[in-house]
């Protein structure tokens, strides 16, 4: 090879790096006078509410000409693992949704942009609209990183013509876990005479999942027992009324059988499909109950077939606070180029019309004052009035950045119970332990918890 | 000096640049630089994040994230599945694709269109498959049980993935259904590559098709063998969107891997600083696992 040839290659070689490098590193040109806005939830992957947003956003985009929306789906269980990925290489979407149980930690991480001027310049007044215990968990030393969305209590449905065919009367549900134990049991049968079980009393989630804490914090709660201590730095599970919630869980599946099999492989998606498929008569559920049970077997027509109910309180006890509440929340990235634009998306998914159109669309209750305190449809809807009259009952888990990892230690406690790998006690006292070492951090040195 | 010898040093010291072997780094050069980008970077920020304080604001130096490791059960826990689910994933990758190369390397009609059979378990993505293996498992819904309990094999709703005993064997299971095709076309292309004269000499000698397979297939293969071993361990080491989707290292930790726990500690929990010591710590174990295929491909270049 000649010399000049290898001289010549060895420009072009040069050249093209320095182009490649130039394209990544060099900025863009001139601002656009249109902005975009990618704006992400995992309700795109749900059918009825991606038909839902696309309609707002279309009404959004004629009211701000300037501002175009790109959508952004994600899973609900990889939601945090995108966005903290995303956030830390600096990228991500501008505006995003998460659950209450992510919010902490990512606002301990400074993966939130702080809304409070937006939400100052709006007026004085402006937070009123939404219930003021929604509001707080935004907040962190006085700030707001987030506006709620979503917010509604756990309940209990039901089948109502699986109970007609086991003799109970769908107007009556149970009251207490004796009652519901009852019911399970004779709603757990062979339907169709082939000598097999085909359908349970209860289903609920017995996978490593976020839905875990929705499920099973009512019957810790409605047993009157905690999580945690009231200055969370310890463990509560060691009390009497945890003790019993955990072995009334565990019993439902290791000594009445009332669940389905393989209870530990459960996700949300498989219980909604049980009881799609009739495979099970009661869950525990919420707003987005209803409507995704019926989008996954229409023939069941669920709107009219479920029917909701108050969770179930030990006998004997009247505990103030018997079930939890779902939340959700908008926020805008750190990284967002266009913070104004985001606020005025997160305004308009959190204004009153837009709350009044997601009930419409998805049936899901608001953490706005002036929807479900006022909303007529909503306080018509037999699903929604109970799960707004049962928030006033519904307390919110610990919120500290530690959760979803004291959580899991929970979820994995009722998972070896389950199976049998460790007995009630001893799962539930290994998790005692563990998040005792999870909180440890929260303690002074020599401050000790009670062991269980 | 001699004008025309010293004019060819003067050239030699002038083309010195642009011998083969610089031309060579030249070329590659943007390949290595876009390596040190995509994998230096991030390597080099978890080992630095692995001696720093877990959620601390203040990074100063320190070992405890090592020294919590050594105390964490649970890391503990997820290496031990880890080499259960990797050795036997890799074994019986070998045993299955070993079976299958030898029978598509017969001379059998429709060669071909049996090979595309084969190879197809490979094309399923991991996380597809996780899916699609889940579902399948399903005590009350799935399939297998339905085919099982249709068969008379069984009249229980068998827990797949929920019961601890049956979990591992489930996921390895999956696992192989996936995974052999990548051994099986390593050890087809070794195969075809033994020189069919040495079996039609070991027939004339009236050897068996037992002691063909002993003393001609196998230690013609070995190298091959040894190679597949060595990248199958490689990757089985780091498999995670298989188990992540089938069942999130439940029930109660029993198929709980390393990968998976440290994807728990990092995007979960939020402990960058304790999950990079883990991931460095893993980095460590597979230097180690593919020291000896390092060494191999250094010698043979």
């Amino acid at each position: 090879m000649s010399l000049k040839l290898r001289k010549g290659m060895i420009f072009i070689l040069l050249l093209t790096s320095f182009l490649l490098v130039a394209t990544i590193v060099l900025p863009g040109g001139k601002k656009p006078e249109v902005v975009e806005i990618v704006f992400s939830d995992w309700h795109l992957t749900e059918p009825h509410w991606e038909k839902a947003l696309k309609e707002a956003f279309v009404i959004f985009e004629k009211e701000n000409p300037n501002i175009k929306i790109k959508l952004d789906p994600i899973s609900y269980g990889e939601k945090e693992t995108k966005y903290t990925t995303e956030i830390e290489a600096g990228v991500g979407p501008d505006v995003f949704h998460l659950h209450a149980y992510s919010i902490k930690s990512f606002m301990e991480k400074g993966y939130l942009y702080d809304m409070t001027p937006f939400v100052k310049a709006e007026g004085p007044g402006f937070t009123d609209a939404w219930y003021a215990q929604t509001i707080e968990l935004m907040k962190k030393e006085g700030r707001y990183y987030a506006i709620p969305g979503d917010f509604m209590s756990m309940v209990l449905y039901y089948n109502k013509n699986l109970y007609r065919e086991a003799g109970l009367d769908p107007a009556k549900p149970p009251k207490t876990w004796d009652e519901f134990l009852e019911y399970a049991k004779k709603l757990t049968r062979d339907r169709d005479g082939d000598g097999k079980i085909d359908t349970w009393g209860f289903g609920t989630i017995g996978a490593i999942s976020p839905g875990f804490e929705l499920r099973f914090t009512p019957i810790l709660f409605s047993h009157d027992g905690s999580y945690l201590s009231e200055d969370n730095k310890c463990s509560a599970l060691n009390t009497p009324e945890a003790i019993e919630a955990m072995k009334f869980f565990n019993d439902m599946v290791t000594v009445h059988k009332v669940i389905p099999p393989g209870v530990t492989a459960q996700d949300p998606g498989t219980v909604r499909t049980q009881m799609a498929n009739e495979q099970i008569a009661m869950l525990l559920g919420s707003g987005w109950t209803p409507p995704i049970v019926d989008t996954n077997n229409p023939d069941l027509k669920a709107l009219e077939v479920l029917e909701a109910a108050p969770v179930p309180v030990k006998a004997g006890i009247r505990p103030k606070l018997t079930t939890t509440a779902w939340l959700s929340a908008w926020m805008i990235s750190p990284n967002t180029k266009h913070p104004e634009e985001a606020w005025e998306v997160v305004k308009f998914v959190t204004s009153k019309r837009m709350e009044e159109k997601w009930f419409k669309d998805a049936r899901v209750l608001s953490s706005r004052k002036d929807v479900s305190g006022e909303y007529d449809e909503l306080l018509r809807d037999k699903f929604a009035k109970i799960i707004a009259a049962e928030l006033e009952h519904a307390k919110f888990v610990p919120q500290l950045k530690e959760w979803p990892q004291i959580i899991e230690a929970i979820n994995t406690a009722a998972q070896e119970a389950f199976t049998g790998a460790k007995s009630p006690g001893q799962a539930l006292g290994d998790a005692h332990d563990q998040i005792n070492e999870i909180l440890s951090v929260y303690r002074a040195s020599g401050e000790k918890c009670p062991s269980f | 000096m001699n004008p025309s010898r010293s004019r060819l040093r003067t050239f030699r010291i002038f083309a010195r640049p642009f011998s083969h072997q610089f031309q060579g780094f030249l070329f590659v050069l943007p390949c290595i630089l876009l390596l040190v980008l995509v994998l230096g970077f991030p390597v080099a920020t978890a080992v630095v994040n692995s001696f720093a304080p877990i959620w601390s604001e203040v990074k100063k130096f320190t070992l405890e994230n090592y020294i919590k490791l050594l105390n964490d059960k649970l890391f503990w826990n997820s290496l031990k599945v880890t080499f259960i689910f990797v050795i036997s994933t890799v074994l019986l990758h070998l045993g299955v694709g070993f079976i299958v190369a030898l029978a598509l390397n017969a001379e059998i009609k429709a060669k071909r269109f049996f090979r595309l059979i084969a190879i197809l378990p490979w094309t399923v993505p991991d996380v597809i498959c996780g899916l699609i293996w889940r579902f399948m498992y399903n005590p009350t819904l799935g399939i297998i049980n339905a085919i099982l309990m249709s068969a008379g094999v069984t009249t229980r709703y068998i827990e797949w993935l929920a019961s601890p005993k049956l979990v591992l064997p489930s996921i390895i299971f999956a696992d192989v259904w996936r995974g052999y095709p990548f051994v099986m076309i390593i050890l087809l292309a070794g195969l075809q590559a033994i020189p069919r004269e040495q079996y039609e000499a070991a027939r004339v000698d009236g050897a068996t098709t037992l002691q063909e397979l002993i003393y001609i297939t196998i230690p013609n293969l070995m190298r091959v063998i040894l190679i597949a071993l060595a990248l199958d361990t490689i990757w089985q080491f780091r498999r995670f969107g298989l188990i992540y989707n089938m069942t999130l290292g439940g029930p109660g930790h029993t198929s709980e891997i390393l990968s998976l726990y440290v994807y728990k500690h990092y995007f979960k929990y939020f402990n960058f600083e304790y999950a990079s010591g883990m991931a460095v710590v893993m980095a460590v174990i597979m230097l180690i696992i593919s020291y000896p295929y390092i060494r191999m491909i250094a010698r043979k270049a």
